[in-house]
């Protein structure tokens, strides 16, 4: 069963008396254990295609399902919740809470969900060691660089088990050696615990490492390559 | 969770944050602060009226107010004694004769009321022995063979028994207080003089000091070139109880001050025995009964039970007698909410104006955390705990400065002596004691907890109203 399924999405805007079509027609599906990714020029509807499916926009045609469940059928008060549950957000500018600690932030959506606290601790032990950070758990974000910022988002992202991650520009701030060893950690993540990533990007080194890269133009999806 | 994110929040802009908690700081201080003055200057009114002068409750012959006859006595006093006594709450109980008649000296006469009381009943139940002057007598100690009065400052001063003499001991004794030697030796001019007032005096002295010298010394001056002379003699006239003029000369007892300068220059009293041998009242009768109660918050319900019990008489408490002094409580009240009101609403723009800011500022953060799962009943919260936490902690500074300096205050006090004159000819003593019940502290904190609330409304609602991908998408 897919993870996510795009039927015929349509999301338009109107820009003045213009209205501009965000996305146009599109219609994919992700597997569990998908590493795909979503590119484009800018302005061919990356970014509003991950913000529709992982529930922050509202298409204005067609239906999103995810793990089964209709987006278009949710209150907005039960798609906060669902985002909480189901899926997990990797920004480019990082997004951590400036106040917490690497490791407050990686426990943060546990917290949310009410983790009891030995379960939440251990879980973000876990992640902390994933990413390769354990020995920064009490850094705050401004303490950390780029690269360490955004191994702490993904972990975050990871913490409650969704059902898949968005990552939207996740390496575009980053240099090519952070950029490097973040793809590294998605790329043993996505082996190992057979996590679904969805990336929208413009970066090669992601491209490279895809298995399945889905190109957009004007709102539409041009081609599908899936790699072996 | 949300409390310890809020918290920390709060101290994100450590200068904003600390910029709003010192204003709320020296609101809350200001506004709690001059309460305190205000309040210590009611109370200590209060005081002064129930303990030196009025009693809480006065049992007159009805018709002794109207008219101020000898004749309208009371003739069951042991009655009347037995009836308060019995009353629950009543701790004293005494009896005072009163006569109104001219005090006089050999250059001045004044009119007064004079108090025919029981020397040690009167020094049991009241602090006016206590207001002694020193060095100007005694409260009724002095062994002597002359009648004995005891006066306040303010008739001493209208009888000329009182002058302002700068003499080379007064010159001594202000060198010794620590009063500079340039200010003693600039009214060393005025060596010799005798000034017969007050006013006449300071005016004097205040031609010789630049005005910062005469209002930090000028008390200390008029203290040291205060001079009495022990024993003075006055002749009190009056009407005894046959109408026919009497008097007799009295030798001053003792002098005594108090914050209110009515009842100084009006208030004679004499021991009750010497009255009786002058006026020919006879023994067991007075004009007026007096009782003190366990306290003065008792009072309105203690009267109505006394007035039932004596219904010949007329019973008034000290609120009944000076209205003014039950109506300035009413007014404190209301002075403080005024007070309250104009704090707290520079307080909640303050803070409405500070969360605006942090809202603004952490737009994407507030569409991050809406997008990762934090609904907006959680990020409403955060919000006003935010702005609750601001007012408290700025709140309970403002409180923690206000209950040290009136502790210090309260101790020292606030010489306001530059009013004194206006202030005493009102009854209200120019020397305040800061003093507030606890139950304003806590009032205060409601109130500030209520306006960290209501102040934050606004920025909450504003933060709830953003879209999650505009807000991340925000620079």
């Amino acid at each position: 069963m897919a993870v996510v399924e795009i039927n015929n999405v349509f999301k338009s805007y109107h820009d003045t008396e213009v209205e501009v079509k965000a996305i146009n027609g599109v219609t994919l599906s992700f597997e569990k254990g998908d590493f795909a990714v979503i590119v484009g020029p800018s302005g061919s509807g990356k970014t509003t295609l991950l913000n529709l499916v992982g529930g922050l926009d509202q298409p204005t045609g067609g239906e999103i399902l995810i793990a089964g469940h209709r987006l278009s059928e949710l209150k907005p008060s039960e798609l906060i919740d669902f985002r909480m549950d189901h899926v997990g957000f990797v920004f480019q500018s990082y997004n951590l809470i400036p106040v917490l600690t690497a490791a407050e932030n990686i426990g943060f959506i546990m917290n949310l969900q009410k983790w009891p606290k030995e379960k939440r601790m251990a879980r973000t032990n876990e992640l902390l060691s994933s990413v390769g950070l354990a020995d920064r758990h009490k850094s705050r974000p401004s303490q950390l660089s780029g690269g360490q910022q955004q191994r702490i988002a993904v972990a975050r992202a990871l913490a409650t088990h969704p059902e898949f991650i968005l990552a939207d520009e996740p390496t575009a701030n980053l240099d090519s050696k952070s950029a490097e060893s973040l793809l590294d950690i998605m790329e043993k993540l996505n082996h190992e615990e057979g996590m679904t990533f969805i990336f929208s990007t413009h970066d090669v080194r992601v491209m490279k490492r895809a298995h399945r890269v889905i190109t957009l133009e004007d709102g539409k999806v041009v081609s599908d390559d899936i790699r072996e | 969770m949300i409390t310890a994110i809020a918290w920390k929040n709060v101290w994100r802009n450590k200068t904003r944050s600390l910029i709003v908690i010192v204003a709320v700081t020296i609101g809350v201080f200001a506004g709690i602060f001059s309460m305190a003055a205000i309040n210590s200057s009611v109370v200590q009114r209060i005081d002064a009226a129930v303990n030196e002068e009025l009693a809480h409750i006065q049992v007159n012959n009805k018709d002794f107010r109207s008219s101020s006859d000898i004749q309208n006595i009371i003739s069951d006093y042991q009655e009347v004694v037995s009836a308060l006594k019995s009353t629950p709450g009543v701790t004293n109980v005494t009896g005072r004769i009163i006569i109104r008649g001219i005090a006089s000296t050999a250059t001045k006469s004044s009119g007064v009321e004079i108090t025919g009381i029981d020397v040690e009943k009167e020094k049991e139940m009241f602090t006016l022995s206590k207001k002694l002057i020193p060095g100007t007598g005694s409260f009724f100690e002095t062994d002597t063979k002359f009648n004995t009065a005891f006066i306040g400052e303010k008739l001493a001063k209208e009888l000329n028994i009182i002058r302002y003499i700068i003499t080379p001991e007064t010159m001594a004794s202000l060198k010794e207080e620590g009063i500079p030697s340039e200010v003693v030796s600039k009214i060393e001019v005025l060596q010799g003089q005798r000034f017969i007032s007050d006013k006449k005096f300071v005016k004097a002295f205040e031609k010789l000091l630049t005005p910062n010298e005469a209002q930090k010394y000028g008390w200390k001056i008029r203290e040291a070139a205060w001079s009495y002379r022990e024993g003075s003699k006055i002749i009190l006239s009056f009407l005894d109880i046959n109408d026919n003029q009497t008097g007799s000369a009295f030798r001053v007892s003792g002098i005594f001050r108090t914050n209110n300068d009515m009842f100084e220059s009006l208030s004679l009293f004499v021991p009750i025995d010497e009255m009786r041998q002058l006026t020919g009242m006879e023994d067991g009768t007075f004009h007026r009964v007096i009782a003190r109660l366990e306290n003065n918050n008792i009072t309105n319900s203690v009267t109505p039970i006394i007035r039932e019990k004596l219904p010949d008489y007329e019973v008034l408490n000290w609120k009944e007698i000076q209205p003014d002094l039950a109506m300035i409580t009413d007014f404190i009240n209301q002075i403080y909410a005024v007070f309250m009101v104009l704090i707290l609403a520079a307080l909640a723009f303050g803070i409405v104006n500070t969360m605006l800011m942090a809202v603004l500022e952490r737009t994407r953060e507030l569409g991050m955390l809406m997008a990762i799962g934090m609904n907006r009943r959680k990020i409403f919260i955060m919000i006003m705990l935010e702005s609750i936490f601001l007012s408290i902690v700025g709140g309970f500074a403002g409180i923690a400065v206000s209950e040290v300096v009136i502790a210090i205050t309260g101790k020292t006090g606030i010489n306001l002596m530059k009013y004194s004159e206006g202030m005493e000819a009102m009854g209200y003593s120019a020397h305040l004691f800061p003093t507030i019940d606890a139950q304003f502290f806590i009032t205060t904190t409601i109130l500030i907890v209520l306006t960290g609330i209501v102040s934050a409304i606004y920025p909450a609602r504003k933060a709830l109203k953003l879209n999650p991908v505009e807000a991340l998408r925000s620079e």
